[in-house]
């Protein structure tokens, strides 16, 4: 978890000439390109000074105390919030029935004061409610829907059907009780999303270079999230759509041989042969109680095994998922990934 | 669908593992009772009990090696996959039907090996037997109910009764059989595995699953289009389910009630899974069923 050391820094130390830019993009297919001269009509308009911050829980259950750190940080940012009427429902282990968190995310969607939706928690729930949406407001009035784990179903569902930018990342549950507190990677993280959502600056993200990473460099909007929430997506509606694009994995709290199934998944429904790079996150495996039964093979093995055939790039170690190095990343807008030996830059564009 | 022949006595039938590894002496029974039924049994010493040292009964080469010439060779006349476990999903592509469709043979297995099948049934239009394997033979099991793989062996046809139960949703259909174990289903789909849903009977099991993960799986069967195409749903053994610290909160028949339309036949308690009895299905095979307030009929048409 700790293998990566991470650095973040705002656009004026962006590493890269627009010269270099330039040539990339020159170099790309002709569907690439129409990808991006669609891309800027699916981002939805960065956060202004006093927009408010909509926060639902379209899955786990979470009560209203929990959301206060986060409370505390959006109002530092100079945003404002609402929440929605999922907060401290509880439904089994979801926050509320279907139809409550269906209702809540729809308003959420629907509000014009709302600029911005939060999913206050993961867990597990988006898919019982997705197709219960009608994202039709989000089309005439698109914003940022946030969160990640779960709310992966969100991410490749609206990249699937809408190509609207959403924004991986922490959620509620995850933010400092006390921010004075926090280490430095935690505030990193967490000031991360606010310079995402208030476009600060092109993000920017390093990672130390792993041995088993495949050198090169490339261009394309940023799709993925958790495996087991995207092999859950695959053959429906809301399926990963991850062709010509910059594909990241996280996963946590599994087996590895699970996490080797997934990737068959990916492998075998075809979204592996055409991304433009792979980022490789955090794989947090569930050790077998019996050590016989562990595979005998690595996650770098066995991501690299999926994708030989292939030139583009691959990163491990990648700060993203379940662990506290989980930056924000702005899934359907385009990135620089630059993977070298000495460490890999991905660069908003 | 290929209905691959009756097995004669003396038919050889091979064993093989390709998935997970298993200890010779955990497939001694099984090879017993097969010779006990008057087949002869040839036992791949590559991947059956040969130590890997690892979780695989072999190397991927190997597995795929190992079942490629079970499949081929045209003097086997079924195939036993000794255990499930994992590594289907690694090989399943690198097999080559071509000798199989010329000399169609019955393949025997379940959980893991449910791939497979839905390979079989998708891409080489032949029927396969989800069924018990080497463990199951154990002496200290519960043997009684290999005698409906037997009887399958012998090409007799499957006519099955099971108990009333009150979840169940009365109903009849007629399609072919397809299923196994949720995990597998629910990962097959968008792969070129997955057959044609259209009027089929499906059935499921899993073991040891978190109630939400169950969930996330019908859910998706749900979403892929599979509950709505299906004529019936018989809902196996879902044994060992887990809870999570805040409880899920529904059962597994109201997991099933969520998501499948209001008019489907569906029948709980079907003795197919790991830990309950493990009756033989015929996949591929087309059979009827009827649930009433009596009980359940699964009867298979030639």
């Amino acid at each position: 978890m700790d293998r990566s050391r991470f650095l973040r820094t705002t656009g004026a130390l962006l590493p890269f000439s627009l010269l270099g830019k330039k040539t990339l993009l020159a170099s790309n297919n002709i569907m690439q390109e129409s990808c991006s001269l669609q891309a800027p009509s699916g981002i939805p308009p960065y956060l202004k000074n006093g927009d408010c911050i909509g926060i639902t829980s379209p899955s786990g259950h979470i009560q209203y105390k929990e959301l206060l750190p986060a409370i505390r940080q959006i109002k530092s940012w100079g945003l404002t919030f609402k929440t929605g009427h999922t907060i401290g429902l509880k439904d089994g282990t979801f926050g509320g029935t279907d139809l409550q968190r269906a209702t809540d995310f729809q308003q959420m969607i629907d509000d014009p004061s709302v600029k911005a939706i939060l999913c206050a928690r993961g867990g597990y729930g988006a898919v019982r409610i997705i197709d219960r949406i009608d994202f039709s407001g989000l089309v005439k009035n698109p914003k940022w829907i946030i969160g990640f784990s779960d709310a992966t179903v969100f991410h490749c569902h609206i990249a699937r059907n809408y190509n609207i930018a959403t924004l991986h990342s922490k959620m509620c549950n995850s933010f400092p009780d006390n921010w004075d507190k926090a280490t430095e990677q935690q505030r990193a993280t967490i000031n991360s999303i606010r310079d995402a959502l208030l476009n600060t600056g092109k993000m920017q993200y390093q990672s130390i270079a792993n041995p088993m990473n495949r050198a090169g460099r490339t261009e394309g909007a940023l799709i993925g999230g958790n495996m087991r929430t995207i092999e859950n997506l695959s053959g429906t509606r809301s399926a990963l759509s991850a062709a010509g694009k910059i594909l990241f994995l996280e996963e946590t709290h599994e087996y590895l041989y699970n996490m080797d199934r997934m990737l068959w998944n990916l492998s075998r429904t075809g979204e592996l042969k055409h991304l433009k790079g792979l980022i490789i996150g955090a794989m947090i495996r569930t050790p077998q109680r019996d050590p016989n039964d562990e595979l005998n093979k690595s996650i770098y093995e066995l991501v690299m095994e999926k994708v030989k055939e292939y030139a583009y790039p691959v990163t491990f170690d990648f700060p993203v998922g379940h662990i506290v190095e989980n930056y924000a990343l702005k899934c359907g807008v385009r990135h620089q990934l630059d993977v070298t030996t000495v460490g890999t830059t991905l660069s908003e564009s | 669908m290929t209905i691959p022949p009756a097995l004669k006595k003396n038919d050889w039938i091979a064993m093989v593992g390709p998935s997970g590894y298993i200890d010779l002496n955990r497939t001694t029974d099984c090879v017993q009772m097969l010779k006990n039924w008057g087949y002869r049994v040839s036992v791949d010493p590559h991947t059956v009990g040969s130590d890997t040292g690892n979780y695989f009964a072999g190397s991927d080469d190997q597995r795929a090696a190992s079942l490629q010439a079970a499949l081929d060779n045209r003097d086997i006349k079924a195939i036993i996959c000794a255990r499930g476990g994992y590594g289907m999903s690694r090989i399943i592509d690198r097999l080559d039907f071509k000798e199989f469709r010329k000399h169609p043979k019955w393949v025997v297995g379940y959980s893991d090996i449910t791939l497979l099948h839905l390979h079989l049934q998708s891409k080489v239009k032949t029927a396969s037997l989800h069924a018990p394997m080497a463990a199951a033979f154990m002496k200290e099991e519960d043997t009684s109910y290999l005698i409906y793989l037997h009887q399958a062996l012998k090409g007799n046809l499957a006519n099955y009764r099971f108990a009333p139960q009150a979840a169940n949703i009365k109903g009849s259909a007629t399609g072919e059989l397809v299923g196994g174990n949720l995990c597998l289903l629910a990962h097959s789909i968008g792969s070129v595995s997955v057959p044609n849903m259209q009027g089929k009977l499906l059935f499921i099991e899993d073991v040891g699953e978190y109630f939400y993960t169950i969930d996330r799986y019908l859910w998706q069967l749900k979403r892929a289009g599979w509950l709505d195409k299906i004529s019936g749903l018989l809902v196996g053994d879902f044994s060992s389910t887990k809870d999570t610290t805040r409880p899920f909160g529904k059962t597994m028949e109201e997991l099933v009630k969520d998501v499948v339309p209001e008019s489907l036949p569906v029948a709980f308690n079907i003795p197919v899974g790991h830990q309950s009895a493990n009756v033989t299905f015929k996949c591929g095979v087309q059979h009827h069923l009827n649930i009433t307030k009596g009980g359940v009929t699964l009867k298979e048409v030639r």
